[in-house]
């Protein structure tokens, strides 16, 4: 059998329910025979309300809705805010439907950023280097039936364009004499690239 | 359904890689016919040369000569990346190579040398069975003139009487 010296110790947190039920269930036996100790704990009790009408409390309205927005102002890695993204946007258009759409531009964003480049380095090789004058010339007039003897004091590196029924497309052109003459004939399906010989 | 949204993921990658790997992989070599016929073209008042049909008139519609004569005419098979020589008049040289056969359309790189010196260098794409012409150089008493055909076997040329070069032509 506990003592009132033992059992005053606890009154305080068995008013405030704070003990192990085991405890609780001590106290309460010891408080139905000693009125000392029921005393003791209305006076704590008095104490007890007296103290909390005079602490104010602290005012929680809106506390969480702060608490969120200073989590949220909070630096974060790129990949979870692509994530939270991804997944504002599962919610709005529904999941399947974002990661279907997300392929689809993936897919469609890869054929036309790549596969151009990737022909082009295919088909491309470096021709040698030449110290004589180079002339780029992209594509040839569409017919520019001409004589030859006119064309031939024209800027050879003049750029011109070609149609697509021509039969051929320059992409480089170089020459060791400063002007040549490129025309094509549309008649004969030729097209010709004239050097004017050097004296 | 996420395994089914990552399968559909990594398949629409594998259609969108496809053309790139297609092309990087490239097509497989074809044979390329390749015609040389070198022409003098002069104003000696002569006419075309009858060995020259079609390409005769083909000349008359694009210069003014008067005279156009066949000196040579080659022909040489290669394939994509292989260059073939041809040996012309003059002591030019004629490389050519195909690099491509891309639809009706043949990329190859072009180099004209007179003897050992590039007079011009250019990468084209030739319509399959068209013809570039490279004239200008001087030649005896005229221009030589070069007719560069190009062709994939689809479309066959003619068969012509292949004329060897004069001995004192081909020397630099």
């Amino acid at each position: 059998m506990a003592e009132c010296s033992e059992i005053s110790l606890l009154l305080g947190a068995f008013d405030d329910s704070e003990l192990e039920p085991n405890e609780m269930q001590e106290v309460a036996h010891h408080l139905a025979r000693c009125d000392s100790c029921t005393a003791m704990l209305a006076d704590y009790s008095t104490i007890g309300r007296g103290l909390r009408t005079i602490a104010p409390e602290p005012m929680l309205a809106g506390f969480a809705t702060a608490v969120t927005v200073r989590i949220d102002a909070l630096p974060q890695p790129l990949s979870q805010r692509i994530a939270r993204w991804w997944r504002g946007l599962g919610d709005v258009f529904g999941s399947g439907f974002a990661w279907g759409t997300g392929a689809v531009a993936i897919a469609v964003l890869t054929i036309l950023l790549t596969t151009p480049f990737a022909e082009r380095y295919a088909s491309r090789r470096l021709a040698p280097a030449s110290s004589a004058v180079s002339h780029e010339v992209a594509k040839l007039e569409q017919g520019a039936a001409a004589v030859p003897e006119a064309l031939a004091q024209r800027d050879s590196g003049t750029r011109a364009v070609m149609a697509e029924d021509s039969q051929a497309i320059i992409s480089r052109l170089e020459a060791e004499m400063p002007s040549v003459a490129v025309w094509s004939e549309p008649q004969s399906d030729t097209t010709v690239i004239w050097l004017p010989d050097q004296p | 359904m996420t395994a089914r949204l990552g399968s559909f993921l990594i398949y629409a990658s594998i259609l969108a890689l496809a053309p790139i790997g297609h092309a990087l992989a490239g097509p497989a070599p074809r044979q390329v016919s390749i015609h040389v016929d070198s022409v003098l073209a002069a104003d000696t008042h002569e006419g075309v040369d009858a060995r020259l049909a079609p390409l005769g008139r083909k000349l008359q519609g694009l210069f003014a000569y008067t005279t156009y004569s066949l000196v040579s005419h080659q022909d040489g098979i290669t394939e994509c990346g292989k260059m073939i020589a041809f040996m012309l008049p003059g002591g030019k040289i004629l490389h050519i190579q195909p690099r491509a056969v891309d639809g009706d359309m043949i990329a190859m790189e072009i180099v004209l040398f007179d003897g050992t010196r590039p007079m011009m260098t250019t990468d084209l794409k030739l319509k399959d069975n068209g013809t570039l012409i490279v004239g200008g150089p001087r030649y005896e008493q005229g221009m030589l003139i070069i007719s560069i055909g190009a062709s994939t076997g689809t479309h066959v040329a003619p068969p012509r009487e292949k004329i060897e070069i004069p001995a004192e032509a081909t020397t630099p």
